[in-house]
């Protein structure tokens, strides 16, 4: 039996649909991200996750049990579930007050309460910290202190609403590490909204994706990175590489597709032949060669760069084959190339590296 | 300026020699002011949290009412509860009128709008999600408010000496409802009223004085209270 | 929540509570209205404490104009009146809200102005001083406008001058933008110092006068001192408990004896003779005087 299940979980805010039939399943001990783009509802559904809010229509289940049959039951449920916002949000008290005081409300005796706060700021690496007023903190301390404070009440569920999106990238990256920690120590059940496709991919064991109100997939983290079922998601993991085009021709299990420009792209498909579809390659599984070559790739085009852009170790090439092809390569790799502006080039890749979907 | 001066000179010597009539005056005020205050916050404190933190048809409409109050005309206020308090009137059995306890009833009726409304503001100004976080880490509706409270302490203490500024400062009410007696029900506001219009502008402003030293030394120790 | 909210109301109810009781458990209390001209003189500060120690109770006096005070009477929020307007007293009486109408001491009004008396009215009758001055219009004059004893005097000197009061208050004199005839609505003391301000006339009761005349250095002036209209007389009335209900006849029949027993009338009669150098109340124990 999953810890959390929803059924067709709908919510409507002034007339405007903000999640639409959500179906959701979270088992016990699982790590579940949910991306997507900003004002997809993330932060309603986690809301709605936590039973802070009633949804429109539709059904939430914890543990088995559905969670809108009073007042006072969803309270006890809402117990056994942490929630960490996206704004750090600490009490205008000390750090070690701040994660305290959940124990303190709880019950638990004074001598409980030091060794287990006092293990979690060892933990987030604030003990030194522990009477500072927690609002002085850097937002990024901030955050830990609000992850502590949500763990050491040992819940069930751990609610994390893109937690380190107003963080800068060390303090994020601090706070990743955090969250790791926790998962492997505490096994506790986590659902994780965030906009960055890749810290979804390294910390979740299932990704859903949320595009305006509904989960348009749900998966293994690889599996919706490397075979989006729609446009959408496509566009959202980083497909740069999105054509439009149709089936020419079917044969055992291999298509001919006609692109734009006139060209065909060869790909795995059981399609038939004039249906109409989109390829999507991703930037990466693309190669660039100065001289036309022989390979066991099935695809091979010739065209123009027509724009460079490099960050860090990586290089974006834009080309133009007919088609525009965005091609992404590790930068020493572009400069011992000499991969500029105008350039002609090779771009290969192979029939299998192409995901082909349905345009309806 | 000579009279300020004459004012000033005379302010000194009543404090430094203690003189009794100013030292009643200023104890009266003080104790009808502060009793006046302090039951308005306990009224106000949970009545504002209750309003605040509920959702109920009408919340918009109350809050406004509330608003409209802040500054009632003290008079008015006190014709009101003269009538209610008269002999003739509805509680005239108790026996109130024209004593210190019904400048502290009428005191608490006309400051309970301000402190009600500004501590709903200062609740207002509280990330919601801190009473959320609270409840959710097992907090009682109790001890969430509290905290509340406390992320919120500037407002509600600005809100507290508000409220008593207005308590000590006013006179129509003081002068409807308690009469100036000499001796019973004579305060501040009540006396320098008297002195001026029997033309002792001396002493009147040897009271204004004190007075307003009295609400700066009140308002320097609650403002240390706020910043711890 | 809803639990300690009923705590916080019943602390305060308790709270409430024991303020009602302390009110309730001073000494005894007898709440006289007097009139605002009665007490700054200050004569009730100097009898207040004999009365308090002889008779071991707390008195309140209120300073009213007489109108409020006839008022706070039939409301029952004071317990004796001590005022000086015959007419209205009798009416008081006679309605059954008052016991017994006891005069215990008199003195004059004066009708004070400034000292080069521009109206000409000095040492005229009271009603022709009157006369003059709304005929001619060359002076001002200010009212006290307030239902007090002296504005009621000042009334029946209108109307025996021969002028409706209505008429007067309609005038155009007292439509003059500066000066003229002016209803001030304020305490006695106060219109005093207004007149003496505006250099206008005004009528006033004696003992007012006096203990202004020297605190203030005002330069008004006796201007009309004789009639037989002028006589003022103070009174005291208890309030009838039969038609009113919770005044305290005791204490206010104790007040009555005080102030007609005989060493406190002569205190009365010697009452700022020393000081101002002539005699502020003529003592009449009772009897209606002239």
């Amino acid at each position: 039996m999953p810890l959390i299940e929803t059924v067709d979980l709908c919510q409507k805010y002034d007339r405007r649909d903000i999640l639409k039939n959500i179906n959701l399943r979270v088992e016990r001990g699982e790590v579940f991200a949910l991306i997507g783009p900003t004002g997809a509802g993330k932060t309603t559904l986690l809301r709605l996750l936590d039973l802070l809010e009633m949804p429109t229509s539709g059904k939430i289940y914890f543990d088995g049990r559905d969670a809108t049959e009073s007042k006072k039951v969803r309270f006890q449920m809402r117990r056994r579930m942490a929630f960490v916002t996206q704004k750090p949000m600490v009490f205008n008290l000390s750090i070690y007050d701040n994660i305290a005081y959940g124990l303190k409300w709880r019950g638990e005796k004074k001598g409980a309460i030091q060794t287990k706060v006092n293990g979690i700021l060892e933990m987030i690496d604030l003990s030194a910290y522990q009477n500072r007023n927690a609002r002085t903190l850097s937002g990024g301390e901030a955050q830990r202190v609000a992850i502590a404070r949500a763990i050491v009440t040992e819940p069930e569920v751990l609610l994390l609403d893109e937690p380190t999106a107003n963080l800068d990238p060390l303090s994020a990256a601090k706070v990743e590490e955090l969250i790791t920690g926790i998962i492997h120590q505490y096994r506790t059940t986590v659902v994780m909204a965030t906009h960055d496709m890749s810290q979804g991919q390294r910390l979740a064991k299932r990704i859903g994706v949320l595009i305006n109100g509904e989960i348009i997939q749900a998966g293994d983290p690889r599996e919706v990175f490397t075979s989006p079922q729609s446009r959408e998601v496509a566009e959202f993991v980083g497909v740069d590489n999105i054509l439009d085009g149709v089936i020419v021709s079917q044969e055992g299990g291999m298509v001919a597709v006609k692109i734009g420009g006139n060209k065909k792209v060869e790909a795995i498909s059981d399609y038939l032949a004039g249906e109409e579809v989109y390829l999507c390659i991703r930037p990466e599984e693309i190669t660039l060669t100065l001289s036309e070559t022989t390979s066991s790739a099935r695809n091979l085009f010739i065209g123009q760069i027509t724009r460079v852009v490099s960050a860090g170790p990586l290089s974006r090439i834009e080309l133009d084959c007919g088609f525009r092809l965005v091609v992404l390569v590790t930068r020493r790799s572009a400069e011992e190339l000499g991969l500029e502006k105008g350039k002609q080039v090779y771009a290969t890749f192979k029939a299998t590296g192409v995901h082909i979907l349905r345009s309806n | 300026m000579s009279e300020i001066w004459q004012g000033l000179v005379k302010a000194v010597e009543l404090i430094v020699t203690l003189d009794p009539e100013v030292m009643e005056i200023a104890g009266r005020s003080l104790v009808i002011s502060v009793t006046a205050t302090l039951l308005a916050t306990i009224i106000c404190l949970p009545l504002g949290s209750l309003i605040h933190f509920n959702r109920f048809i009408g919340k918009r409409t109350l809050i406004n009412l509330i608003q409209t109050f802040y500054s009632i005309p003290t008079v008015v206020v006190g014709l009101l509860v003269f009538i209610l308090f008269s002999r003739i009137g509805p509680f005239g059995v108790f026996n109130l009128m024209f004593t210190p306890t019904i400048m502290v009833i009428g005191q608490v009726i006309l400051i309970s709008p301000i402190l009600l409304g500004l501590v709903i503001t200062a609740f207002s100004g509280v990330d919601k999600a801190i009473p959320e976080t609270a409840h959710s880490l097992g907090a009682s509706d109790f001890q969430t408010v509290t905290l509340v409270l406390k992320e919120a302490r500037f407002a509600v203490i600005a809100a507290v000496l508000l409220a008593f500024g207005r308590a000590i400062s006013e006179v129509g009410l003081a002068l409807m409802v308690g009469g100036n007696i000499k001796g019973f029900t004579r305060v501040f506001t009540t006396a320098i009223s008297l002195e001026t219009s029997k033309g002792d502008i001396e002493l009147s402003i040897a009271l204004g004085i004190i007075l307003i030293l009295i609400a700066l030394i009140i308002n320097i120790a609650l403002n240390r209270l706020q910043q711890r | 929540m809803k639990r300690n909210i009923l705590v916080a109301i019943l602390a305060g109810l308790v709270v409430i509570g024991l303020l009602l009781s302390i009110a309730g458990c001073s000494p005894q209390r007898l709440r006289m209205a007097t009139t605002t001209s009665l007490y700054d003189t200050g004569l009730w500060g100097y009898l207040e404490p004999m009365f308090e120690e002889k008779y071991d109770v707390e008195v309140d006096i209120l300073s009213l104009g007489s109108g409020a005070a006839f008022e706070y009477g039939k409301r029952g929020d004071v317990d004796v009146l001590t005022i000086h307007d015959k007419a209205n007293e009798e009416n008081f009486v006679a309605e059954g809200y008052g016991v017994e109408r006891v005069p215990f001491a008199y003195n004059y009004f004066l009708i004070v102005g400034p000292k080069d008396d521009p109206a000409g009215i000095r040492d005229l009758t009271p009603e022709d001083a009157f006369k003059k001055l709304f005929e001619t219009k060359s002076g001002s004059f200010i009212s006290r406008g307030d239902n007090s004893g002296t504005h009621s005097k000042e009334k029946a000197i209108w109307q025996a001058a021969g002028f409706d009061y209505a008429t007067v208050q309609e005038s155009d004199w007292a439509k003059f933008k500066d000066g003229g005839y002016k209803e001030a609505g304020a305490g006695m003391g106060q219109i005093l110092m207004m007149a003496n301000n505006e250099r206008a006339y005004t009528l006033t009761d004696m003992g007012t006068y006096v203990s202004y005349k020297s605190k203030l250095e005002l330069e008004l002036e006796p201007i009309v001192k004789e009639g037989s209209i002028l006589l003022n007389v103070y009174s005291v009335i208890a309030v009838n408990p039969e038609k009113v209900k919770g005044v305290k006849i005791d204490l206010a029949n104790n007040l009555i004896s005080f102030l007609t027993s005989p060493e406190i009338q002569e205190l009365i009669g010697n009452y700022g003779v020393e000081e101002y150098g002539l005699q502020l109340f003529i003592p009449c124990a009772g009897a209606e005087p002239k």
